[in-house]
């Protein structure tokens, strides 16, 4: 096992690791957005940044999401290097979606409050991390959504903005977002996938088949099922799941006795 | 919508994963655009998401969802162009089309684009319209190239005062001729994009006619007229050289109606044409020139493999196949000091070293002809003039790591080098050069051509390869390199084109000899393109360690209308630019990086006392906040940021604090973007702040913009003393801003005035002044 230095403490830590999780496992906070445990690393937003000098890693800052561990490496995470750059890319950051509320939070605790960016900036919430793009696209293996544009233009979007034809409702996209631009509405019995203003998709919900409260969609349930012997489809919410699995469990223990 | 011409397409790939572009190439080709059923339609037929198709569409500037007009005009932004006065241009267009760029009237007839550098830099500005090409526009001229579109024809005016240029691709080949009784005579017509651009396919076909007419033509079976690549000295084309029993002469600006005196006096009679000669200036500029890549160019028929042949091609990579190890053959590359010519200067012997070593039965070995630097045009040059050296470097790349596969990653943009790359792979795969058993040594290696779509991204490695993947054109962060990890996660080695073209020199004459040509650590020679304000604009290739100043006097003839040398940028983008005080600096990678700049893939823009420097930095940072993909804050959020503040400063509203926060913004870019883009993307920023913070300061400080480029800064008046009143300004002014009676001093109204500066060019007398 390589072992690493994090902030002068020495430390033993598995191959193949990224520097992020060294720190992580250390107990040491880094702050990420694009981050995800589930995902791989992306190293979109840059603010998991700190110094790191080593064996095959030139002295100077790097993302320590993308940065993998190797011996006698030497990692600094609270450099006043780090702390400039960082608070650059939160000020950056800032510029952009100054409304967003976890963001304005993240970048408070690492000291930043205002911004000197973001003049003539268009302005939304979404600081483009991928992170719905990506579970939707590996992990649901929908990709119902994507990047559209570039650069300046960059924006999450559906095809040519419609509906979209291949989302499932799963709304695994609006779990991972880390600022609030990707949402969920369920009402009325209809689900409502939105980007701030562009809806994504729009679904009726199926509803429990005992207490008949509003679930999951279709498209979602034909998902779920895909493999399991039919007559399995049964549709329960999580409440009616409980009283069966309790009310099996007593008849068990009534045959017991 | 019919969906038969999709089937058609589809019907023609075997397999459509890694063809993804090039099949919305087809699509868009056949439609003139990306139509969203088509789209539709594909994602049904090949089971790709819709969204990937709609993501790759808007990413790519080459690909259009909207239909367009029925004329395309390009309007060149690259930076020899930009230096010239391009944005005046843009801007004329635009107010006379009533069109943003990125927009189509709505009549339909126009759909206007601006592209970031076609390499006609020696033409500089330059517009192009369909097919058509025009060189050395200037505001005035455009609005007639315009009107005459306008007017219904799709046919440009034959009297246009712009020079005006028959497309690319439109040349002929060469009609064999053969020489006259027992002398040897040939013909050479520059047919690079330079030559093209000014007229040589006429040329050309002037000669081959009239000498066919004459009977020149008969005993020997020999060529005697010749269609050559990219001769170097743009500035003076269409170049002819005549070289009668090794006697050579070279003639400038040769127009179609000069042909005949040529062969009646010369040719025929014996007695050159003198005032047409090209006079010491070519000798010049070509006598102090080592070309060692650039050698065959302009000298060899691009188009036919056995002209190559009989130089020796191939020769070489013959030789490493048969008679060297794969190892002797990296030893061999690592002694002769090579270093990758693309921009990042890596040693190629260790990168194929690296990549022979990555563990892996597959390979790939890919050739970046993504050429993207605005102001830069060598690899289009070496693949016009000089094909098949590049798969012959190909060839022995993939012997030497052992690839069986080998792509072109090349700009769609350079229709030219498509078109004879193409030919020429094609000429080598029936020779048996490329396919299985190459050479007939057992090596199975065979090379892809893949087009770009328009991103200056994808010239970074991991980009490039994104995009062979059909994917859009994002970096991934390193590691892992591409040698152990690259195309398809197999091992991939990336090489450019001029380094490519270097290889089956080092293996003919040995480590040593190139080992022997250049500086302590950049050895060899470099093809620079030198162009901007400079009087021999031209591909330039010299050993390392050459003078500033002796390839700007000695080669490039110095500065026109004696202006003052104020910088040369170098290094495109990425790059910096070196001020007079350093003219003197040898020319290599280690003495470059010193002075703030860097050697990049070889553009070379001269700059003189009428180049604002801020706004070439704002000039370079709006290319890159343009090019970012978009992927990691500091170069997305960034780049713009960098625009905003130069913006400001230009307007005359900067303060001293501007200055403190494009420095520091520029260091967190430099340090924490994901990839050389954002990286780079500040140098030339920090590299005019370094050398030119007095231009700056006297935006900030004064309002003044000293070189007078920046609109809000300056002020266009008439001097009364001078003016007669022509009233050829007061014609001209779209604003129609100027007032004055016939015969007597005009002056300018202030308010309506938007300092298009036509009133500047269009008075003789030079009565307008700009302060």
């Amino acid at each position: 096992m390589p072992t690493i230095t994090l902030n002068g403490q020495t430390q033993e830590v598995p191959e193949g690791m990224s520097v992020l999780e060294a720190a992580r496992m250390a107990g040491i906070d880094i702050p990420t957005l694009c981050h995800h445990e589930a995902l791989g690393a992306y190293g979109a937003c840059r603010v998991c940044v700190v110094w790191a000098e080593g064996p095959g890693q030139r002295p100077g800052l790097t993302a320590a999401c993308t940065t993998p561990v190797s011996n006698g490496l030497a990692v600094q995470t609270e450099s006043a290097a780090v702390q400039s750059a960082r608070r650059v890319i939160f000020e950056l950051l800032l510029g952009r979606s100054p409304e967003s509320e976890s963001l304005r939070s993240i970048a408070k605790r690492y000291g930043v409050t205002s911004t000197p960016y973001g003049e003539g900036a268009r302005h939304d919430l979404c600081v483009r991390c991928g992170l719905c793009v990506r579970a939707c696209r590996e992990k649901i293996g929908t990709a119902a959504i994507s990047f559209a544009g570039r650069g300046q233009g960059r924006d999450v979007s559906t095809e040519f903005g419609a509906l979209s034809e291949l989302c499932i409702g799963c709304g695994a996209c609006a779990a991972v977002c880390p600022t609030g631009m990707i949402r969920v509405k369920d009402s009325g019995g209809e689900r409502v996938i939105l980007r701030d203003d562009l809806t994504i998709a729009r679904f009726p919900l199926l509803t429990c088949t005992s207490c008949r409260a509003p679930l999951v969609t279709e498209k979602f349930m034909d998902l779920r099922l895909q493999g399991l012997p039919d007559g399995q489809s049964e549709v329960l919410c999580l409440d009616c799941k409980r009283k069966r699995t309790a009310a099996t469990a007593e008849s068990f223990a009534n045959i017991w006795s | 919508m019919a969906t038969d011409p999709i089937d058609g397409i589809l019907s023609r790939y075997v397999e459509v994963t890694g063809n993804l572009i090039s099949l919305l190439h087809e699509v868009q080709s056949h439609f003139g655009y990306l139509p969203k059923d088509a789209l539709y339609y594909l994602a049904k037929r090949t089971g790709i998401p819709i969204t990937r198709l709609y993501s790759i569409a808007t990413f790519y500037h080459f690909f259009s969802l909207k239909p367009k007009g029925r004329h395309e005009i390009h309007a060149c932004t690259g930076t020899a162009c930009h230096v010239k006065g391009a944005s005046r241009i843009l801007d004329e267009v635009k107010r006379k089309l009533g069109i943003e760029a990125g927009e189509t009237t709505l009549d339909m007839q126009f759909t206007l684009n601006e592209v970031r550098c076609v390499g006609a830099c020696s033409f500089a500005p330059v517009v192009v319209v369909g097919d058509r090409t025009y060189g050395e526009v200037s505001s005035r001229k455009i609005s007639e190239i315009l009107k005459k579109y306008q007017a219904g024809s799709d046919e440009p005016l034959a009297e246009t005062t712009a020079k005006e240029l028959p497309a690319p691709g439109s040349a002929r080949k060469t009609i064999a001729a053969e020489a006259l009784g027992s002398r040897s005579i040939n013909v050479r017509v520059c047919m690079g994009l330079g030559g093209v651009a000014a007229g040589g396919a006429a040329v050309l076909k002037a000669f081959q006619e009239l000498m066919a007419e004459k009977g020149l033509h008969g005993t020997f079976g020999k060529k005697c007229v010749d269609l050559v690549g990219c001769m170097g000295f743009c500035a003076k084309d269409v170049i002819v050289e005549v070289r009668i029993d090794g006697v050579l002469t070279a003639y400038q600006f040769v127009k179609p109606n000069m042909v005949s005196r040529i062969v009646d006096e010369h040719i025929v009679g014996g007695v050159p044409v003198k005032e047409w000669l090209s006079g010491p200036e070519y000798e010049q500029f070509h006598s102090k020139q080592n070309k060692v890549v650039l050698g065959a160019c302009g000298t060899i028929d691009p188009e036919d493999i056995d002209a190559y042949c009989a130089i020796g091609g191939y020769e070489s990579a013959n030789r490493a196949i048969s008679s060297m190890t794969p190892e002797k053959v990296i030893e061999e590359i690592k002694a002769s000091g090579l270093k990758g010519r693309g921009g990042a200067g890596f040693p190629t012997g260790l990168k194929w070293e690296l990549c022979r070593r990555a563990p892996g039965d597959r390979k790939f070995l890919i050739c970046n002809a993504d050429e993207g630097d605005p102001g830069a045009f060598m690899d289009r040059a070496v693949i016009e003039g000089d094909p098949h050296a590049v798969i012959e470097g190909m060839i022995i790349g993939a012997y030497a790591i052992s690839a069986s596969k080998g792509y072109v990653y090349i700009r769609a943009e350079y229709p030219l080098a498509v078109q004879r790359l193409r030919r020429a792979i094609a000429q080598a795969r029936e020779r048996g050069y490329l396919g299985t058993n190459v050479l007939g040594h057992g090596l199975d290696f065979d090379i892809h051509l893949k087009l770009g779509a328009g991103a200056f991204v994808c010239g970074e490695e991991t980009a490039l390869i994104a995009s062979l993947e059909d994917q859009i054109g994002e970096p991934k962060p390193k590691p892992p390199f591409p040698v152990n990890k690259g195309l398809w996660g197999l091992p991939t080695c990336i090489n450019n084109v001029e380094t490519l073209a270097t290889i089956p020199k080092i293996v003919k004459n040995g480590a040593a000899w190139f080992d022997a040509i250049g500086t302590g650590k950049s050895k060899g020679t470099k093809i620079f393109s030198l162009v901007g304000k400079i009087n021999r604009t031209g591909l330039v290739e010299v050993p390392m360690g050459v003078a500033l100043r002796e390839i700007i006097y000695e080669i490039g003839g110095g500065i026109p209308k004696n202006k003052k040398f104020k910088a040369v940028q170098t290094g495109g983008p990425s790059g910096g630019c070196i001020p007079a005080m350093h003219i003197d600096v040898p020319v290599d990678y280690e003495n470059l990086t010193a002075v703030g700049s860097i050697m990049g893939s070889g553009g070379m823009v001269v700059m003189d006392e009428d180049t604002c420097m801020v706004d070439v930095a704002k000039y370079f940072v709006s290319f890159c906040m343009d090019e970012s993909c978009g992927q990691c804050t500091p170069c997305r959020e960034g780049t713009r940021e960098l625009y905003r503040l130069l913006n400001e400063i230009t307007a005359g509203k900067g303060t001293l604090g501007h200055l403190t926060a494009l420095e520091e913004l520029s260091v967190v870019m430099r340090d924490m973007s994901l990839c050389a883009l954002g990286k780079t993307a500040p140098n030339p920023v920090l590299s005019t702040l370094r050398y030119f913070r007095d231009e700056y300061e006297a935006h900030i400080h004064r309002q003044k913009c000293p070189a007078g480029v920046c609109k809000s800064l300056i002020k266009f008046t008439i001097d009364p003393e001078i003016c007669t009143g022509c009233t050829a300004c007061a014609r001209q002014c779209p604003q129609k801003a100027i007032h004055g009676e016939k015969k007597k001093a005009h002056n300018i109204d202030q308010a309506a005035c938007i300092k298009c500066g036509i009133c500047f060019d269009t008075c003789k007398f030079g009565g307008v002044t700009k302060a």
